[in-house]
């Protein structure tokens, strides 16, 4: 019995990975907002997630990111980081949009918080089945 | 937890870099009306400093372990530069930093420009205590994970 690691707890934990990690690359963006010639950088978590939720007729597990043809395993699920190059209207080279970034910081922070609060929902749950709820 | 930390430093980094910048703003301004004589290199004018800003990369210290998914690590001023335009030069003989045709070396600097890029400092401060902000809660949050 995966009392820890079923597939719910671990989306969790790692949405929670996720959560924090977009954070440190904004708090990066909005940092270098006048820095000349930094492009920014933004994660991508809830697709790779989706995909490797989802229900394949064939399901093959990848034990090397070198493999294809599987669906990625829960366990293995890492965000990605990568380098927007988009252009911008700026002069210095800079593209970093500040209202986007503010936006997205409100909404980073704000799921992160209810993700945490169902984690910890998980906890007690467990808690109270463990003591029986007697407390 | 490290990365909540490395997070906040990200954005004090900013907030440093950002703080500098209004000095040396400061400074400029305070600075205008700072004579020299013109075209004497142990009496020259005032001039514009300007920060120049470059990003920080982080060490990849866990590299061979796990390879880093982030490098970047917030921004910082590697150098103050002074503005190479030349002094603006005004008519005023009786100025004891006048040479000998009567002329005056001024800094040379826009206070429109100044207060613009004041402003600009001033958004992007507050934009990392934002940003500060936001990273102070969810590790809060992450602590409160299991109280029930």
């Amino acid at each position: 019995m995966d009392l820890f690691s079923d597939q719910v707890m671990v989306s969790l934990v790692k949405e929670l990975d996720a959560g924090a990690l977009r954070q440190r690359v904004m708090a990066n963006n909005i940092a270098n907002v006048n820095t000349p010639y930094f492009k920014k950088t933004v994660v991508e978590f809830d697709s790779l997630l989706k995909k490797a939720l989802g229900r394949e007729p064939v399901e093959m597990i990848t034990t090397d990111p070198r493999h294809f043809g599987g669906k990625p395993s829960l366990a293995e699920l890492r965000p990605e980081v990568s380098l927007s190059k988009e252009t911008t209207m700026r002069t210095d080279g800079n593209n970093v949009d500040i209202d986007e970034e503010m936006t997205n910081l409100a909404a980073n922070s704000m799921q992160y918080q209810a993700v945490a609060k169902e984690l910890s929902e998980r906890y007690s749950g467990l808690s109270y089945v463990i003591t029986g709820g007697r407390r | 937890m490290a990365g909540f930390f490395t997070s906040f430093a990200i954005s004090a980094s900013g907030l440093t870099a950002e703080r500098l910048r209004l000095d040396l703003i400061s400074n400029n301004i305070a600075n205008m009306n700072t004579t020299g004589r013109p075209n004497d290199p142990n009496n020259p004018p005032y001039r514009r400093r300007i920060p120049l800003f470059a990003q920080i990369l982080r060490q990849e210290e866990d590299a061979g372990v796990s390879q880093p998914l982030f490098s970047g690590a917030g921004v910082r001023v590697t150098k103050v530069l002074e503005d190479s335009n030349p002094p603006r030069l005004v008519y005023d003989p009786s100025h004891p930093d006048a040479d000998e045709k009567g002329y005056v070396a001024y800094p040379n600097i826009n206070v429109v420009n100044e207060m613009v890029n004041m402003i600009t400092a001033t958004r992007a401060y507050e934009a990392n205590v934002t940003a500060l902000n936001a990273a102070k809660d969810i590790a809060l949050k992450a602590m409160e994970i299991g109280r029930g």
